[in-house]
């Protein structure tokens, strides 16, 4: 019986040493990336939000109704919520910012476009984007904004790596500059992580394609200061998508420590209880 | 006599409020060495009530039809503190299923299924049942990408059916496509009918279990050893004790579900995926549809199927059968703790093979991920289906006499 009873754990022992190599086989494959979040990108640029960065938010607020607004509506936000959200006087806000003078405090920012006509012009209608940064994440919308380059063959003269097909013009150029996919040399790497050299000493190098450039003097903004536009204009974004996370991350702080003294005192309360029967 | 006792007096011979706090609470013994397993179930009672009173105020907010996902929008933005009810309902949603799943794991961990208590098992089977179509329902109300194409996904499985298919389909729909109509019956059921039946239900669950007493990690019988008057030996009182014990646990369980609920009421976009916050568009199919975390494991089965209707198939026995666990089960001891090598590798590749499921169906198909779904769906079926044999062949424990 004993033996018998060996040979079963022996048996399942096994099996068990085989199911773990099964999983350590399969689990790399499984877990295998999805495709590329930013697609022809690779990865998308990583994007730290800051809203309580109040001039951010404004700039980006500024940069958004003077180049996107135009195309795309922000239809489940209101124009005095974001004036007092980002601490814009209302006079300031409405007399500079909001260019339609129909437009009242109150209303929703549902845009200036009709559906129907710009459909005809881009093919399709440009997408509300208050909810952008929150379908797609803030690292995509930073990432796409900054990779559109010149395309003779698009519409537009632009596509976009991000999201390749975009049919949208790329309303920032005239900030950045002519954006271009071109190729570089690069050095090629030899098998002990070194560059590979020729007999002379010379680096080898292999052309490699896809790299994004900025013609110089093209555009009237520097990259660092692009970068910032856009960094403001994604802040603002993320914002829009969820206008209330600020207030929603302090009073969590109140709650979470609300329960925790809760869990506290019940604890010294059970265990008081638990000496009648221990 | 105070006239408060004479109040109390006067309804109590009319309602019987003093027996009841006696029977189900003062008096009501429950095994005094209990583990946190046996916390899941007072958490459900919680987040049931959680789920309800958010409901009540969501209903107030809420648009059903066409427009219904600029309704939600409306209640996250311009209602004040509109976020805080619906980001209770959807972390609840989650947790809700969280500690369901966690209770039901300690039930084939301990074998609280075992006699007397098979009844209390099946109720919660068909608890079970209850949710996850009140989760399907409630899930398609936002009317997003994924409400939609997710529903689409469901509804198209009734289809499959054979003969009545088509039509059944429409009927569910109430419509050629999913519309605002579908959302509207959708809705009526997830805020009327279902809640009724899930009540009813949790209330024959508890009274159920009542009857036949609370069970223990030891699979130990407390009513074999009871004093003078019949009151078992290892046993406290429900009230207070039992309750305390709870209290910890639901301020412990709080705290998470305050810390999801503020700062990542999202989930990483498995308790709110990020396509739901595109507004159904029936014209275009997103990518890649996957269900919420909590559906993922049966929609892996459904996907490790090749043919619609066999996969249907599978995801409904996949659920049903464990409605017949306890008559499955052939030891002679309840708890994992005295149960042979044998259960105890089965339940870990059971678990193993569920998160696994789980995963895979949150991601799009591969080949490889394919094999993987049917190795694991196989797994899962062979836990429930080799039962019989090896809980009676394998060696058991002795189970001590006292808790
Ligand atoms: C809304 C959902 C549910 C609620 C509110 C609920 C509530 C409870 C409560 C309060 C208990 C006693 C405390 C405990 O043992 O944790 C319990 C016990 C139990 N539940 Fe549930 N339950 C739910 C769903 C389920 C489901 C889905 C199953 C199984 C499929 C299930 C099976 C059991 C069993 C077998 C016991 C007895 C455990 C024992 O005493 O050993 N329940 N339930």
């Amino acid at each position: 019986m004993n033996l018998i009873a060996k040979r079963f754990i022996n048996f399942y022992h096994l099996s068990l040493i085989f199911f773990v190599l099964f999983c350590i086989f399969f689990i790399q494959n499984t877990f295998s990336a999805e495709g590329a979040p930013c697609k022809d990108y690779g990865e998308c640029d990583e994007f730290k939000h800051t809203l309580t960065d109040m001039s951010s938010l404004q700039r980006g607020a500024s940069t958004y109704l003077t180049y996107c607004y135009g195309c795309h509506s922000l239809e489940y936000s209101r124009w005095n919520r974001v004036a007092s959200d980002l601490e814009i006087p209302e006079e300031i806000f409405f007399n500079n910012l909001v260019f339609d003078a129909s437009v009242k405090p109150g209303d929703l920012m549902a845009g200036s476009m009709s559906k129907t006509e710009s459909a005809e012009w881009f093919g399709v209608a440009p997408p509300d984007l208050t909810l952008v940064t929150r379908l797609h994440g803030s690292d995509w919308v930073y990432t796409y904004l900054r990779t559109f380059y010149e395309d003779s063959s698009k519409q537009y003269g632009v596509n976009n790596l991000v999201y390749p097909g975009a049919a949208m013009p790329n309303v920032l150029a005239s900030l950045q500059g002519n954006q271009q996919l071109i190729c570089k040399q690069i050095p090629v790497i030899a098998k002990n992580g070194g560059e590979k050299r020729d007999d002379f000493g010379n680096t080898i190098t292999k052309e490699k394609c896809g790299f994004l450039s900025v013609e110089s003097g093209t555009g009237i903004l520097n990259k660092d200061e692009f970068d910032k536009l856009i960094y403001d204009l994604t802040n603002f974004l993320t914002y829009v998508g969820d206008p209330d996370k600020v207030e929603r991350e302090r009073i969590g702080w109140y709650v979470v420590f609300f329960f925790i003294i809760f869990t506290s005192l019940a604890s010294l309360l059970y265990r008081e209880y638990q000496k009648d029967y221990h | 006599m105070s006239t408060i006792t004479k109040v109390f007096d006067w309804v109590n011979h009319r309602l019987p409020i003093q027996n009841t706090y006696e029977r189900h609470l003062s008096k009501h013994p429950v095994p005094k060495k209990v583990n946190f397993w046996y916390l899941f179930g007072a958490l459900a009672a919680v987040v049931l009530v959680i789920q309800i009173v958010s409901g009540i105020w969501l209903i107030m907010l809420y648009t059903p039809g066409e427009a219904a996902f600029a309704s939600i929008e409306y209640m996250m933005r311009d209602v004040d503190y509109g976020w805080v009810i619906r980001y209770m309902h959807t972390t609840g949603a989650s947790m809700f299923f969280a500690v369901v799943y966690l209770h039901m794991f300690r039930g084939l961990l301990y074998g609280s299924y075992q006699k007397p208590r098979e009844l209390v098992w099946i109720f919660g089977c068909t608890i079970y049942l209850a949710m996850m179509a009140e989760g399907f329902l409630g899930y398609v109300l936002p009317y997003g990408q994924m409400s939609y194409w997710g529903a689409q996904v469901i509804i198209s499985l009734f289809g499959a059916l054979p003969y009545i298919g088509e039509s059944l389909e429409l009927w569910i729909r109430g419509d050629y496509y999913i519309s605002g109509i579908t959302v509207n019956r959708f809705f009526a059921l997830h805020v009327v009918a279902l809640p009724l039946v899930l009540i009813a239900l949790v209330f024959l669950h508890l009274v159920a279990l009542h009857e036949v007493g609370a069970g223990n990690p030891e699979g130990v019988d407390i009513e074999a050893h009871t004093d003078q008057d019949g009151v078992p030996l290892d046993s406290v009182p429900f009230f207070p004790y039992k309750v305390l014990n709870a209290l910890v646990g639901i301020g412990v369980f709080m705290t998470v579900f305050a810390i999801i609920m503020f700062f990542f009421p999202e989930g990483g976009g498995y308790f709110i995926e990020y396509a739901n916050y595109e507004e159904a568009n029936p014209l275009v199919t997103p990518d890649h549809i996957a269900p919420v975390w909590y559906y993922s494991p049966y929609y892996s089965i459904l996907r490790a199927v090749p043919d619609k209707l066999g996969g249907f198939a599978a995801m409904g026995a996949a659920v049903a059968v464990f409605f017949v666990v306890p008559w499955l089960d052939r030891s002679n001891v309840a708890s994992i703790r005295y149960k042979g090598i044998l259960s105890k590798i089965a339940l870990v590749m059971f678990g193993i093979s569920f998160i696994t499921l789980g995963y895979l169906g949150t991601v799009s198909v591969t080949e490889h991920r394919k094999t993987m779904s049917i190795i694991c769906t196989v797994i899962y079926f062979s836990y429930f289906l080799l039962m019989p044999i090896y809980t009676s062949i394998e060696k058991t424990k002795p189970v001590p006499d006292r808790l």
